[in-house]
């Protein structure tokens, strides 16, 4: 039987794709490169998807995991005719467990909706990526993602205790537990962030949160965004760890204005600092935040008076990207990281490079732990501008590297920068990694060419591991 | 390897451990490389070593050979503003700490940390009480250097804060019992230490009403909040709970008996967890409230009082760990996991010889 027609004898017809109009629409994700599909599915059940998993490996179709496809580095997008199995029709909330603390989901639940399921009862999913309302919770499983919060909560691998895997020949194994340190090697903290190259995940405990008693987010306007990184440092040394640090630069300021008019200062750099906690802390650590701000030249210290000056401060920062949306046809959005006391000077050099390339850029990004978001904004229909915008991004990945930073903080490798793995790690480095993988996936079907350049696992190193055991004595 | 070398590095072994055992403590990650090189080629298993604190009970094969990481032990790069400390294994975690605390910040790592290296930490799995509320120790690895079980070094993760490029083979260094590599060097993820910490001795019913806590223990004493933060913030919670607040932080003593059961649970079970020690007659117990963990120590060794325990660990999700026992031959770690298999599989990534401490893990992996 052809392919199509396998999965049309396990699944309903509603549940499987092939038209080539309809595979058009999932061949990217919210990155810049398309790929091809063969077919997609919507699996209703776990068993559903490791029957999937098991007719693909039987047709060697490469197998890609689908959550909202807000990736932004190609996880999402298969590189030869593969099949994606998306998984947004598993989006139940099982089980909210408050005593725990802790929720069984479905890998399709959109992470808004769970923080929104739980609020009355005073908790929420910590991991606040910016595309909270549209991204799945199994899409941020399979990218670690973070979010403004993660600054002091972690990203989503510090909230999630238990994963429903399927292996790659179909098997269905849980991996972790609701106890605090389940027995074995931690392979749950493997599984995330693996980008959907270990397993598909279907079913997820995540740990739920308190709600702060209370909350002071501060608005702190700069006439330099190295004055703004500078405060960052200085809070951080200082030995707060607030809640959230985010930065936006005056391109991206004006953009947000011109979308939502949230009132910021249009200046050349806003902070937006919140500490969250006990009523009895909140004030002396935005004092030290505050005044850490001052030695660093602020120009204007707001600290939101009611909730509704608070909503307000994040609605403009998480209208960012919508409005760089508005604003242009095409983004190419950067994810890089720098140890915090290298911000400033990684600022200056990443305006120097697009300044240099000619290219309209734009900041919003995650200061605090150092996690640097340069947007490109252009028109990918002009003629050679995709190629300047990527080298461009070249440049800014490799200064962030010679500063001691990583190729990606949230965003994930993907295909996007799986070929510059090599510039942070040695072969030996990516064997390993292609050995742990190589351990999941033996045959390489799930999806394969993501994360590792193409021959890290193209020969053995050590005497040992090129002797047959046979030669051993 | 040559003999020369073997001779130059070979040490008495240590406490604690086999005295047939070959002993080795090389100078350098790369020759502690070399060794497992040429344990791999001579199928010879090794266990690696950093303070013999953490072993538990002997599981897997008997090792030949024993991999001391004393020397390796130097801070190689402290960058406090920006919350970072990268160091090799073999440094104490007691002297870590008292380097870090120069700077009001901490790794948050086992409070009682006597002798133990922070290589061994890692390997063991073991976390502090405070993980309440920074977290088990895993979530402070941000990269490492292994040598693994054929002899290569890799490093993988990154000394940033927040980072995926790549698999997290940092976090699974955590727990992996020496089953992987030979944990070479890391970095850190450090915490500012609050300005004012307290204990506050309470009812385990009133810990409900705490935000935040560093910690929630009940002991055969009582139970004992502690808490961190502004010292505004500190009162403040001690008096809204009407306890007498101690100024620092006074941590139980750590368990002495010779046979030590840890329970790891769902954590709404934890007083459950407290009954079921209770009643198995344990001298003493370190229950850890909202985490999970009901660590008990007992007088003698009883095999029924481990499957008694046991079984009702597992029948809640968990498991009963013997942490310390008066007796060979036990079980250490009960019901394999689900994933037994991926285990192995991800051990032979790391170590395709299975020449360290094989079977040492659960399922004998
Ligand atoms: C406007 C905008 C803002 C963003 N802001 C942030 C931010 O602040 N922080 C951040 O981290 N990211 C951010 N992102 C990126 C993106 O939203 C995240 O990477 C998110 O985690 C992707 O979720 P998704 O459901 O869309 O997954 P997809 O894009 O569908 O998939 C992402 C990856 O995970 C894999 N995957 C998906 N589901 C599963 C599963 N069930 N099992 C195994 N693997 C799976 C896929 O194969 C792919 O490799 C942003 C994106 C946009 C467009």
């Amino acid at each position: 039987m052809s392919f199509a027609a396998d999965l049309r004898a396990v699944l309903a017809d509603d549940q499987v794709l092939d038209h080539p109009l309809d595979l058009h629409v999932y061949a990217k994700d919210a990155g810049v490169t398309p790929g091809i599909v063969a077919a997609v599915v919507f699996p209703e059940s776990s068993e559903q998807v490791a029957a999937a998993v098991k007719i693909a490996a039987k047709h060697e179709v490469p197998i890609v995991a689908r959550g909202a496809g807000t990736g932004l580095s190609g996880g999402a997008v298969p590189t030869r005719p593969g099949l994606i199995v998306a998984l947004t029709r598993l989006n139940q909330i099982e089980e909210v467990d408050e005593a725990a603390r802790t929720a069984w989901v479905g890998p399709g639940v959109i992470n808004l909706d769970l923080s929104a399921h739980t609020m009355p009862l005073g908790l929420h999913y910590a991991p606040d990526p910016s595309s909270q309302s549209a991204c799945t919770i199994g899409g941020n499983v399979g990218t670690n993602a973070g979010g403004p919060h993660c600054l002091a909560e972690g990203t989503t691998v510090s909230h999630i205790l238990a994963l429903e895997l399927i292996t790659a020949e179909g098997e269905i194994v849980m991996l972790g537990g609701a106890e605090p340190d389940p027995l074995g090697l931690d392979l749950v903290g493997v599984v995330v962030g693996s980008e959907g190259t270990m397993g598909l995940v279907t079913r997820i405990l995540v740990k739920l949160t308190e709600n702060p008693p209370e909350v002071r987010t501060l608005l702190l306007a700069f006439d330099s965004i190295e004055a703004a990184a500078a405060a960052v440092s200085a809070v951080i040394a200082a030995g707060v760890v607030p809640a959230a640090m985010e930065l936006m630069d005056q391109p991206m300021i004006e953009a947000v204005e011109n979308f939502k008019s949230c009132g910021f200062p249009i200046t050349a750099a806003v902070l937006i600092a919140e500490v969250a906690g006990h009523p009895a802390a909140v004030d002396s650590e935005a004092a030290v935040v505050a005044q850490a701000g001052r030695d660093a030249g602020a120009t204007e210290i707001r600290i939101a008076a009611t909730e509704i000056e608070r909503d307000l401060i994040w609605l403009g920062r998480k209208s960012a990207f919508g409005a760089v949306a508005y604003a242009a046809p095409d983004y190419y959005l950067h994810d890089t990281v720098v140890p915090r006391t290298r911000l400033v000077e990684t600022m200056s050099a990443i305006y120097e490079i697009g300044a240099r390339h000619g290219i309209q850029m734009l900041n919003v990004f995650h200061a605090g732990d150092g996690n640097l978001h340069p947007l490109v904004a252009f028109d990918a229909k002009e003629p050679g501008m995709l190629e300047r915008v990527k080298a461009a991004a070249d440049e800014m990945v490799r200064v962030s590297i010679g500063v001691g930073g990583a190729l990606s903080g949230e965003h994930g490798v993907g295909l996007e920068k799986r070929d510059l793995m090599g510039e942070v790690f040695s072969p030996m480095d990516l064997d390993a990694q292609a050995r742990l993988r190589e351990a999941f996936d033996p045959k390489g079907l799930l999806n394969p060419d993501k994360i590792l350049p193409e021959g890290s696992r193209c020969y053995d190193f050590g005497l040992v591991a090129n002797l047959e055991p046979d030669s051993l004595k | 390897m040559t003999a020369r070398a073997i001779e130059d590095w070979q040490v008495t072994a240590p406490e604690g451990a086999a005295s047939e055992v070959l002993a080795l403590a090389p100078p350098d990650l790369d020759s502690v490389a070399r060794v497992l090189e040429w344990a791999s080629l001579e199928g010879r298993p090794v266990i690696p070593w950093g303070g013999g604190t953490h072993m538990g009970p002997p599981t897997g094969a008997p090792p030949e050979i024993l991999l001391l990481t004393s020397e390796l032990n130097r801070v190689v790069d402290y960058q406090p503003d920006d919350l970072t400390l990268v160091v090799e294994a073999g440094a104490l975690v007691t002297d870590v700490e008292a380097l870090l605390a120069e700077r009001r910040q901490s790794a948050v790592l086992a409070e009682h940390a006597a002798g133990s290296t922070i290589g061994g930490m890692i390997a063991s799995g073991v976390s502090g009480y405070r993980r309440l509320r920074y977290g088990p120790t895993r979530e402070r690895i941000l990269e490492v250097t292994v040598a693994t079980g054929d002899g290569r070094v890799i490093t993988a993760g990154g000394r940033v804060v927040k980072n995926v490029t790549g698999y997290d083979i940092p976090r699974l260094m955590s727990g992996s019992q020496g089953a992987l590599g030979v944990i070479g060097q890391v970095c850190l993820k450090l915490w500012p230490v609050p300005e004012a910490s307290a204990s506050l001795s309470m009812e385990v019913a009133a810990f409900r009403s705490l935000y935040r806590p560093l910690a929630l223990l009940e002991t055969e004493r009582g139970a004992t909040a502690y808490l961190a933060g502004t010292a505004e913030e500190v009162a403040g919670q001690a008096q809204a709970v009407g306890a007498e607040a101690r100024a620092g932080l006074d941590w139980p003593e750590p368990l002495t008996q010779s046979t030590q059961i840890e329970l790891r649970v769902p954590a709404p079970l934890v007083a459950a967890a407290v009954e079921q020690v209770r009643a198995a007659d344990a001298e003493s117990f370190r229950a850890q409230h909202r985490v999970g963990v009901v660590a008990a120590g007992f007088a003698e060794w009883s095999d029924d009082r481990l499957a008694a325990l046991r079984s009702w660990a597992e029948g809640q999700g968990g498991a009963a760990v013997v942490a310390a026992a008066s007796k060979q031959d036990v079980d250490r770690w009960g019901a394999p996991p689900a994933s037994v298999e991926l285990q192995r599989r991800v051990k032979e990534a790391f170590d395709p010889r299975r020449i360290l401490v094989p079977g040492r893990l659960p399922g004998g992996v």
